[in-house]
């Protein structure tokens, strides 16, 4: 069987007593897009210089596509980094930057002309080369760093928070560019970000990171619908958290507002559990039979283009978000306002029950 | 701006005081273009003092001795106080704090306690006062200012420059070779003019540090002003005031060739 | 963007401690043993021929005891404490005036002043010598406005205190205009609504803010001016020696060199004690600001 393309076995980093990665587990496949995900200072950044050779862990072990490599340098690896500011050595041009590392390894002097040339034509920067970093954009810059990481054809390439320094439509962009060249080259690439929009619609497999450990690792959708803790819940999108006890298939919350929920066999009666429904879950109107239905008063409305937030209060002080998109509502007269009493419904496994 | 009412005692000060300071230069270059053999009477445009000063030869010898001098201290310190700055900003340890404090204790010292020290040591181990001397002080005092200028450079760089380096497969050499010293660049071309335009000009080290033949160009200044005035003295004083200031002008400037600022902000990093 | 790489060490950075050393041992031989050289001899006496020897005798510190050198030590005390405070009186307007009305021109005018003053301090000086001897141009133009024939500057402490504050009136310059450019100017603008007049904002609100920058100032003055004796050999006569003087003559002109040790020993003392203050103050400072 092939060896995965990045193994973490119990790593563990501490800078003087706080540990910033706690025994990390985690495997990364062959040609895997992966995110690792999280709020700052929750571990990412170091994992991902672990990786890279500029940090040593404490203690565990690092290998790479079999080969244990914990304790070699960043120039020992087969590993290359895209880092967050980019790094570009402003004293050479765009062509030299790209090629730096093929001459540090000794290649040939056509070898290198004609690997350059292929990454600038695939980063669309071939009038570029003779520029100086200085006089390129933000994006443009960006693509550079790829590119001359990418040249080298490591076997895993790292990217810190690629995306942060640029403006939202060409960080959706590249976003997608992004995958496309991953595609077409096929490399492993394990990036870090903050951003959870990002990491679902770029990961092939995210792994959320809470105070140095990994909470949840699997498919965008796995993480998203089905998130294992209040932290996973909470931190991707709004998560509607609601605290109650829970009692034979009931669970009664503030406000003495009870839901039915599954039963379930790991929650005793009498026990405090969250539950979480996501609002693009919540029905206003057209329930289907068989949904968990609810009232509530309108508290606010929120319109943003697409869609319209309800904050809708279940209880006093038990508030929930509901999302709808504006296809029926279009207009302002359609919508509810505050003030105004509704029901609301959700598909009984729309609800989750976590610990 | 903030103040509408202009300060005019403030501004005034100002004004006084650019006069005062240009005003000794003013007169060492007025008189060194006398006619008369004097210091208070001008009489007569005459480059006779600049001849005077290219025929002789004492003096064309310490113009080299100093030129020499300047060269290898500027050399010299360049060398060492990259190699300290480099080090001092990337290390912590004992090693680090003991080696920042020396560092900077002769940037406060007065130059007389830097100068007998020097003198003494060379004696005390029966080294005979020559150039050779002159340029191990010259040397020592100027590494201070270089690695003042250059830790906060050094410190402003980008960490991830070399990380990137080395993650390309640069070895820590290669990566302090090709990315690290090329980024620092400006700021150690332009310590490197300004050193050697303070050391070309320096007077109380090399005062203590020189042996009898050939003296410096700015003590050999000092004795034919203690001992008599030679108007020649305002013809190499002024030859010295404005290369000096060329120098120290074109320091300043350096940066600006590199697309950055130039000016002070060379002392503060940016 | 710059990121906090706080205490990880990647393998093999021992590179850096390497490039520590050959710096760091030039300057423990060169300028640390040095300094512990002339401490010891301070000790120490001459033979008969007049060579230095190293020994255990206090006399070259009692000699400095002497009352002869305790008035130049006062001497230059006095001189230098003289112009740090000239220099302070002197610079603050003008690095209020480049720092706050200085506009566009603000780097050229800081440069125009930087310049001159690290080019040939020797050249400067001699200049500023024929500009007060007796027969030069400032005095005469006193006498044509009126004053006694034979007020001299040469020759005087004052002319001494003069060549001292042009020497060196730039270190006091330079922190100055550094704090006060730092300085929020808003804070001008609500003095000027307390206080009323100019020169009470000054006081109380310009001052207090830069007094950090001043402090460094009247350090990086009196150092250097404690140890001058280039202005007192151009501008000034025999009862204007300072202690640079004394060392100077003792090295080079009356050979006596455990003497000129312990001379130089002082001045070393004076620089701690000094510095020293300084330093604590800076830390009471800081700890107060927290």
């Amino acid at each position: 069987m092939a060896h995965p393309a990045v193994r973490l076995t119990a790593v563990t980093k501490s800078f003087g007593t706080a540990p910033a990665v706690r025994n990390l587990d985690l495997d990364i496949a062959q040609g895997e897009f992966f995110a690792l995900l999280g709020p700052s200072g929750c571990g990412k950044t170091t994992t991902l210089r672990m990786l890279g050779g500029f940090t040593t862990p404490t203690s565990g072990s690092i290998h790479l596509d079999g080969v244990d490599v914990t304790n070699h340098p960043p120039n020992r690896r087969d590993v290359n980094t895209v880092f967050q500011s980019y790094a570009l050595f402003d004293h050479l041009t765009i062509w030299d930057n790209i090629a730096f590392g093929l001459k540090r390894r000794g290649r040939p002097t056509a070898e290198i002309r004609e690997r350059v040339g292929e990454m600038l034509d695939l980063v669309q920067l071939g009038d570029m080369a003779t520029r100086r970093p200085r006089t390129l954009s933000g994006g443009q810059r960006q693509r550079v760093a790829l590119a001359r990481a990418l040249v080298n054809r490591p076997k895993v390439l790292l990217l810190d928070e690629p995306l942060a320094a640029l403006d939202l439509k060409l960080r959706r962009q590249m976003q997608v560019e992004l995958k496309q060249i991953q595609r077409e080259v096929g490399i492993t690439f394990v990036f870090v970000t903050h951003d959870q929009d990002e990491a679902l619609t770029m990961a092939d497999r995210v792994a959320v990171m809470n105070g140095g450990v990994v909470e949840q690792c699997g498919a965008p959708e796995d993480v998203y619908e089905r998130p294992a803790s209040r932290f996973v819940a909470s931190f991707m999108g709004t998560s509607n958290l609601m605290t109650g006890v829970y009692s034979g298939g009931t669970v009664t919350l503030d406000g003495d507002v009870r839901l039915p929920v599954a039963q379930r066999t790991d929650c005793a009666d009498g026990s405090t559990v969250s539950l979480s429904v996501r609002p693009e879950k919540i029905w206003l109107s057209d329930f289907e039979p068989g949904m968990v239905r609810v009232t509530g008063v309108i508290r606010e409305t929120v319109y943003s283009g697409p869609t319209t937030t309800y904050l809708i209060d279940l209880a006093p002080g038990l508030r929930v978000a509901a999302l709808e998109q504006n296809t029926a509502r279009a207009r302002r007269e359609d919508r509810w306002e505050g003030g105004e009493e509704v029901e609301l419904g959700w598909r009984p496994q729309d609800c989750l029950v976590l610990a | 701006m903030s103040n509408v009412r202009r300060p005019r005692f403030a501004i005034g000060t100002t004004m006084a005081f650019f006069a005062l300071l240009y005003a000794p230069i003013v007169v060492v270059v007025l008189f060194s273009f006398n006619g008369q053999k004097s210091l208070s009477v001008f009489k007569g445009v005459s480059l006779r003092w600049y001849e005077a000063f290219l025929n002789d030869q004492e003096l064309l010898q310490s113009l080299g001795m100093s030129l020499r001098v300047s060269l290898v201290a500027m050399v010299g310190s360049i060398v060492l106080g990259v190699a300290l700055a480099l080090g001092l900003v990337r290390t912590k340890g004992a090693l680090g704090t003991f080696a920042g404090l020396v560092m900077l204790v002769p940037l406060v010292t007065p130059e007389i306690v830097t100068g007998v020290a020097s003198m003494m040591l060379f004696k005390g181990f029966g080294i005979p006062l020559s150039t050779g001397t002159v340029m191990i002080a010259e040397v020592t005092f100027s590494i201070s200012y270089v690695t003042v200028i250059l830790r906060s450079r050094v410190a402003a760089l980008n960490p991830e420059l070399e990380e990137a380096a080395m993650d390309l497969g640069a070895t820590r050499w290669q990566a302090l070779r090709l990315v690290t010293l090329p980024a620092l660049l400006p700021a150690i071309l332009a310590s490197a003019v300004l050193i050697f335009a303070l050391v070309f000009d320096d007077f109380v080290l090399a005062y203590f540090t020189t042996g009898v033949t050939p003296q410096p160009l700015s003590v050999r200044i000092y004795s034919a002003i203690r001992f008599g005035v030679q108007p020649t003295i305002n013809a190499v004083g002024t030859l010295m005031l404005l290369g000096s200031i060329a120098l120290i002008a074109l320091a300043l400037a350096i940066p600006r060739f590199f697309g950055r600022r130039g000016g002070l902000s060379i002392l503060s990093g940016e | 963007m710059k990121r906090q790489h706080t205490g990880n060490r990647a393998p093999g950075s021992g590179l850096w401690s390497a490039l520590l050393l050959p710096g760091t041992a030039w300057m423990s031989v060169f300028f640390v043993a040095a300094l512990l050289l002339v401490t010891a001899l301070a000790f120490g006496s001459t033979d008969e021929l007049g060579n230095p020897r190293f020994g255990t005798s206090l006399d070259n510190l009692a000699a400095v005891g002497d009352p002869v050198y305790r008035v130049v030590i006062l001497r230059s005390l006095l001189y230098a404490a003289a112009t740090s405070v000239i220099c302070l009186l002197v610079a603050y307007p003008v690095a209020y005036a480049i720092a706050l009305h200085g506009g566009r021109y603000k780097n050229a005018l800081v440069a125009a002043i930087v310049v001159p003053f690290f080019a040939n301090y020797l050249v400067r000086m001699y200049g500023w010598s024929v500009l007060l001897a007796d027969e030069g141009p400032v005095l005469r133009f006193a006498r044509w406005l009126g004053a006694p024939e034979d007020w001299r500057i040469v020759n005087t402490g004052f002319g001494v205190v003069a060549g001292l504050c042009y020497g060196f009136v730039v270190f006091m310059i330079l922190p100055l205009y550094a704090a006060l450019e730092r300085m929020d100017t808003s804070l001008i603008e609500a003095g000027r609504d307390l206080y009323g007049g100019p020169l009470r904002t000054f006081l109380f609100v310009t001052v207090p803010a830069t007094r950090q920058g001043a402090a460094a100032g009247l350090v990086l003055v009196f150092l250097p001016a404690m140890g001058d004796f280039v202005s007192a050999s151009f501008l000034g006569g025999p009862d204007q020696v300072m202690i640079g003087n004394l060392i100077q003559s003792a090295f080079f002109g009356g050979q006596n060199w455990p003497l000129g040790s312990a001379l130089t020993m002082l001045l070393m003392v004076v620089l701690l004690v000094v510095m020293g203050g300084y330093l604590r103050r800076i830390r009471r400072d800081e700890s107060e600001a927290r």
